[in-house]
């Protein structure tokens, strides 16, 4: 601040003994000029100032002019360069009121910045210690679902153990049933052979029995070859004697007559009773011939009884042929029961717990109740997996959003470090500046020891800039403070996180075996699918039945009745036959009869077999005709009964159902024509 | 925007065995005719199930094949029929060797049955255009078959096998018999259709091929 009032008298003193050598007039600065009128005194206004009157005459005054001009342009000289130093001083002034206000702007620039700076850094920290919460929060739930998922792993660990110690002790139950097994084949083994032995036997015994029949059979077919022709012969001789007998008979007749009329006559002559004589003995020969004749005709009972003895042994020969077939439908049925327990030992080497044939739909109910409950745990392991993979991923994003948070918070520390550097630097540049503006400001001062108020308030203004700069100096070193905290924390929840990362990994080694595992159990799931998809069955609740092909049935039916059919006629043939031989014979038939009527009772019986399943058809197809003609009629509105007779009808069927495939077309045919024929009628 | 729910029909369990029927008369057509096993110019174009669906016309396939639906769906000589009363776990079709009986092919059709229709007589509802592109969708299958199934060079026979339960009366035209396994087969699983009182899964197990071997 620029003073109004003249200096004291001491800097007065000093700027005289610089200047002008004109004491009188210089040396005050201010000139009294003498005046006439002595009462003009001194100013007041100067007290300090000595008042020197100046006493001079007309020359004097002249000099004292001339002094005074030369003091005056000395003065206007030193006023001048006053002036000059004064503008100089001014100009000086503005520039470092200039620089002054260009610093106060920069350090409320700074003061600002460091605000701003400061309020950053609060928001930073403020969010720093947020995501540090909610980073911790996250960790806590992570180690939360980390101890969970170790839960889980541990049951999943005792789960599989439990299946391990199950796996053991099927397959130590497999190796018991495997024993049990090779026994129960030996067994098998050992009756197949007695069966085989038993075949070979009876194969034996059979071919024996077959070779003594078929003697037999040669044997009595010889016999009755010769008893046919021996019966031939006799027949012939019976006829002979027959005839001979008939031509006895009459002339026993005859002679009887002629007897009869002799008696009358009373002729006793030698004749006669030679004749009677010769009669007697012809008689006696012709009853010896007679019993010739009935012995022949025993014969011929024997030769009939050979013959039905013959078919017994032929029947008896197609028993023995029926029982090889049989045989042989035996070996096809060993061969089939071979196959089947060479079955139940594959089964039975797949399913453990089987001791006997019977175990086995047990076991396989057994073993589809532990599929099935198997399958359910496995469904229940994967939604437990699937749970845990979920978990697993939410705690990896969780890990990756935390690391990345943590990324960058390093980030964002970094940004502020580098900020804190700068305003750093900043504060080094300003103190900089500060300290060549002090040190301009004391050149300054120096130079303005006559200007001192301003150089004062300058020092002020410099204090106050001091102060404030070594206030943000304060609040710099608590920013880093506050970093380093920061940093510390930062280092903390890195090596947290590089823990549960291993966890993670961990855990992705466990998730990894359990995978592996659910794809032995899915691959056995899948197995056992196959195997039920294969057409394996439990006996215990299933049975497989199979549709007999009806066109066979009623085929070999029709081919059965045929059969027989032919069979009827061929015996109606022979019983024929056979009664014209007993009526030949008489009593010898009965025999034969007598198997005949059996075999004839059981074709009768076969008969009405076959009639009853035709009847039975002949319902079954009645039934389903009727509906199917109740169906048309109530379709079609029709209603044909032997329309074949009917040859219009049939010539419509022909044309419109069996041609053109169209109903519809016969049924409008038919409605037109009934309607042009009423109409017409 | 008209309205996305669809229309659900009720399906009775004589409606339910119905269906199943008329799909096992079908599907059985379809395989003789895709397996070969009669000549192609014995079947007759039908369309049924939005596809053109190939029926024998010989008349002992056609009258066996009716029989077998018949007994599934309506028996009037035994009383009950196996799918109303829940007694048939499958129905299995197999193709065998006419020469030497060995089995070649078995076309599987399991069937579960919702033993609370069959106990208390409910109805469930299913739209009926849903079951029929299910039924869709396994015929295309069947269809498709050929591509993977070896061939059938030789003339072969079919028979049709019933996995009941074993309190089933035995129908005079039916009679057990065994399975009729196939050796280490190769099986396709093929898709299956809901009636949600039936469910039908179709399995295709074949002899593998000499071919595939080498």
């Amino acid at each position: 601040m620029i003073l109004r009032t003249p200096p004291p008298k001491k800097q007065r003193a000093e700027p005289i003994l610089h200047e002008s050598p004109s004491p009188q007039v210089a040396s005050e600065g201010r000139l009294v000029i003498y005046e006439d009128n002595p009462l003009a005194a001194p100013p007041p206004e100067s007290p300090h100032q000595p008042s020197d009157h100046l006493l001079c005459t007309y020359q004097c005054r002249q000099m004292v002019k001339a002094d005074f001009i030369d003091a005056l342009s000395n003065a206007e000289k030193q006023i001048r360069d006053y002036q000059s130093k004064l503008e100089i001083l001014n100009e000086n002034l503005s520039k470092a009121e200039v620089e002054r206000k260009k610093f106060r702007d920069q350090f409320l620039y700074a003061e600002q910045e460091l605000a701003a700076a400061k309020g950053r850094e609060q928001m930073l920290h403020d969010q720093l210690l947020k995501e540090v919460n909610d980073s911790q929060e996250r960790f806590k739930k992570q180690l939360e679902t980390n101890n969970e998922l170790k839960g889980k792993l541990q049951n999943e660990l005792n789960l599989r153990k439990k299946a391990e110690s199950s796996a053991a002790s099927a397959e130590e139950k497999a190796a018991d049933i495997e024993g049990k097994l090779t026994q129960f084949s030996q067994s098998i083994e050992r009756e197949k052979k007695q069966l085989q032995n038993e075949l070979s036997q009876l194969k034996g015994e059979s071919k024996l029995s077959i070779s003594r029949i078929s003697a037999d059979l040669e044997r009595t077919e010889f016999r009755a070859n010769s008893a046919e022709k021996e019966s031939e012969l006799l027949k012939e001789q019976l006829e002979d004697l027959k005839k001979q007998l008939n031509e006895c008979l009459n002339q026993k007749s005859e002679v009887e007559k002629k007897m009869s009329s002799f008696t009358f006559q009373e002729v006793t002559s030698s004749e006669s009773s030679i004749l009677i004589k010769h009669l007697q003995e012809e008689l006696r020969n012709y009853e010896s011939e007679v019993r010739e004749a009935r012995k022949l005709k025993s014969s011929h009972e024997d030769i009939e009884l050979l013959k039905a003895k013959l078919l017994e042994e032929k029947g008896r020969r197609e028993r023995a042929e029926s029982e090889l077939s049989k045989l042989q439908e035996q070996q096809i049925c060993l061969s089939n029961l071979e196959k089947e327990l060479s079955l139940w030992k594959l089964i039975m080497k797949d399913i453990p717990g089987v001791s006997c044939p019977e175990d086995i739909p047990v076991k396989f109910a057994t073993l589809q109740k532990e599929v099935i409950a198997s399958t359910m745990k496995i469904g229940e392991t994967n939604a437990r997996l699937k749970q845990i993979e979920v978990g697993l991923d939410a705690a990896q994003l969780a890990k990756q959003n935390a690391e990345a948070e943590a990324a960058l918070d390093k980030e964002k520390a970094e940004i502020l470090k580098s900020e804190v550097k700068r305003i750093e630097l900043m504060l080094s540049m300003v103190t900089e500046e500060r300290n060549k503006l002090s040190n301009a400001i004391n050149e300054l001062k120096r130079h303005k020891n006559e200007e001192a108020g301003d150089e004062v308030a300058s020092g002020t203004v410099v204090q106050e800039l001091e102060s404030s700069l070594a206030k943000k100096e304060s609040c710099i070193k608590e920013l880093e403070r506050s970093l380093h905290e920061q940093k510390e924390i930062n280092d903390r929840q890195h090596n947290e996180i590089k823990m549960l990362h291993d966890r993670l990994n961990n855990e992705a080694r466990r998730i990894k075996s359990l995978d592996r595992e659910t794809d032995r159990l899915r691959s056995e799931i899948s197995l056992l699918e196959s195997k039920l998809g294969h057409g394996d069955y439990s006996a215990s609740n299933t049975k497989v039945l199979r549709m007999v092909n009806t066109l066979a049935v009623d085929n070999e039916a029709k081919q059965t009745i045929e059969a027989l059919q032919t069979e009827l006629q061929k015996t109606k043939e022979k019983l024929q036959a056979l009664e014209e031989l007993k009526s030949q014979s008489g009593d010898t038939g009965k025999l034969v009869d007598s198997y005949i009527s059996e075999k004839i009772t059981k074709l009768k019986e076969q008969i009405a077999t076959l009639e009853k399943r035709e009847e039975r058809y002949k319902t079954v197809f009645a039934d389903r005709i009727s509906v199917f003609r109740r169906a048309c009629c109530e379709l079609f509105g029709y209603k044909a009964n032997d329309y074949t007779a009917q040859p219009e009808i049939s010539h419509q069927v022909d044309i419109f159902v069996r041609k053109l495939n169209s109903i519809p077309a016969f049924t409008a045919n038919l409605t037109v024509e009934s309607f042009n024929r009423r109409t017409l009628s | 925007m008209a309205s996305r729910t669809v229309a659900k029909d009720i399906i009775t369990l004589r409606g339910s065995a119905a269906i199943v029927s008329e799909f096992f008369g079908y599907a059985a057509n379809s395989i003789l005719y895709n397996r070969g096993v009669y000549p192609e110019e014995s079947f007759a174009k039908v369309k049924k199930y939005g596809l053109p669906m190939l029926l024998t016309q010989d008349e002992g396939v056609k009258s066996f094949i009716t029989n077998l639906t018949a007994q599934l769906s309506e028996n009037e000589i035994v009383g009950k029929e196996w799918l109303e009363a829940g007694k048939l776990q499958r129905v299995v079709m197999v193709i065998m060797s006419k020469a030497t009986k060995e089995v070649l092919e078995r076309w599987n059709f399991s069937i579960e049955t919702d033993s609370d229709v069959v106990e208390k007589g409910v109805s469930r509802e299913k739209s009926d255009r849903e079951i029929m592109r299910e039924i869709q969708a396994i015929m295309r299958q069947i269809a498709s078959s050929i591509t993977y199934l070896p061939c059938l060079d030789e003339p072969c026979v079919f028979d049709v096998l019933a996995y009941t339960d074993t309190d089933v009366p035995v129908p005079f035209t039916w009679i057990e018999s065994d399975p009729k396994l196939i050796a280490n087969p190769q099986m396709v699983k093929l898709h299956s259709f809901d009636t949600k009182i039936h469910k039908v899964d179709t399995l295709v197990s074949y002899k593998n091929d000499e071919w595939d071997e080498q």
